[in-house]
């Protein structure tokens, strides 16, 4: 983008490639947050593995370094190679498994009609939140009304009843969990993992 | 292992002297290669009779320039597509001259030929021999070509690969131009054409699975 960096780059390969272990140091430091930066970016479908790619491009840029012709600029150089890595490692990334659900059917457990009272119990932990809470949590919540239209309902802007929701739902929970496990995850997020699941399970 | 940490041992790693470059690697690996396939025209097939006479005749002689006149910028295109991020060649529009020269030529001679030679010059009497022996003579250059562009770093295997088939096919025609006695454009024109393409097309699939880094 810049020339003052790319002209500190070419510089600094230049020397590398002459055999400059510092100046080598110095230009893979420097890159490095640039190509981190567009990891980010690239990779977001691949979580977990971007500093792997990152590592993985700094390798390609290690065993490639001649490839840069003195007198190119940089950093088309550079993102070309990030780009190639990026893509390569998306073509690399475990395939995805589909499991029908229907060769299952006779290992997993039928779920049944669900807990009955779990209805009630809401019901209960509701009337103990403040009337206006209250309200706002029956019809965003339970309802599912719109913020818009309860806003409108209850005068107050759409912002406010999001915000008003998400409290009065935080509440609701520290109600449920007790005072010790405030930090649970909200009921209904996808577990990516199971494995630590005793580890964080309620007594 | 962390980041940091790879830098480091990196580092450590460069060594002192400075990389041969790609284009230096080439030419080696190439002139090997070449050597090998001379070897293989020395054993196998040897110069026509009256060379030196018969390239006398242009039409003769582009039977060996026009080869070469694509296998140079082909190499040259191949070579840059070897560095990430460098613009294309502008030698890649050059390979275009060969090919159509050639069909020129080719259907020029249909024209001025007899209707009852044409099938005879066509057909020739060595198309059995020409086709293979292009590609063999091809394949050595081209496994040189090869070897030296793994060290490169293309963004295009395949066609990078296929660049190189070109380049190593047409100096492989160019080569045996010299043993073969089908002087009739339209006889060079087509089957010379058809084993420089094949050698593009092996060199193409070679270079997707090789050429990946």
């Amino acid at each position: 983008m810049s020339d003052d960096r790319d002209s500190r780059w070419a510089d600094l390969l230049r020397r590398a490639n002459k055999g400059d272990p510092v100046a080598y140091g110095l230009f893979l430091r420097d890159i490095t947050p640039v190509i981190r930066g567009i990891v980010d970016r690239r990779a977001r479908a691949l979580p977990h593995e971007g500093e792997d790619i990152v590592q993985t491009i700094l390798l390609a840029v290690h065993s490639k370094r001649a490839t840069w012709r003195d007198g190119d600029p940089v950093a088309p150089w550079l993102f070309a190679i990030v780009r190639y890595k990026c893509v390569d490692a998306w073509r690399r990334r475990p395939p995805h498994v589909d499991t029908p659900v229907e060769d299952l059917a006779d290992v997993l457990v039928d779920p049944g009609p669900g807990d009955v009272t779990a209805a009630r119990d809401l019901d209960r932990l509701i009337e103990g939140l403040d009337p206006r809470s209250a309200t706002i949590l029956r019809a965003v919540g339970v309802e599912g009304a719109s913020a818009r239209v309860t806003g409108q309902r209850l005068n107050m802007s759409e912002g406010a009843v999001r915000v008003a929701f998400h409290r009065a739902l935080a509440r609701l929970r520290r109600t449920v969990a007790g005072p010790q496990n405030t930090d649970e995850d909200p009921p209904g997020r996808r577990h990516d993992s199971t494995a630590d699941d005793g580890g964080t399970r309620r007594e | 292992m962390k980041t940091d940490d790879l830098i480091d041992s990196l580092t450590a790693d460069l060594p002192a002297a400075p990389p041969r470059s790609i284009e230096m690697r080439a030419v080696q690996w190439l002139t090997l290669g070449a050597g090998l396939a001379v070897l293989i025209f020395g054993l196998f097939l040897g110069f026509r009779p009256a060379l030196a006479a018969a390239l006398g005749d242009p039409v003769v002689a582009a039977k060996t320039v026009l080869p070469l006149a694509l296998a140079i910028p082909a190499l040259i295109s191949c070579l840059r597509l070897a560095h990430p991020g460098a613009d294309p060649s502008r030698a890649r529009y050059a390979m275009w001259l060969p090919p159509v020269i050639a069909a020129t030529l080719g259907i020029g001679a249909y024209l001025v030929t007899r209707p009852a030679l044409r099938w005879d010059l066509f057909i020739g009497s060595s198309i059995d021999i020409c086709g293979r022996a292009i590609v063999a003579l091809a394949l050595p250059m081209l496994v040189g070509l090869l070897i030296a562009l793994r060290r490169g770093a293309p963004m295009h295997p395949t066609r990078c690969g296929a660049l190189a088939g070109l380049a190593a096919g047409a100096f492989a025609a160019a080569l045996y131009s010299l043993f073969c006695t089908e002087d009739s454009p339209m006889f060079y024109a087509v089957w010379y054409s058809l084993a420089i393409g094949s050698v593009g097309a092996i060199g193409a699939l070679l270079g997707r699975k090789q050429l990946r880094w």
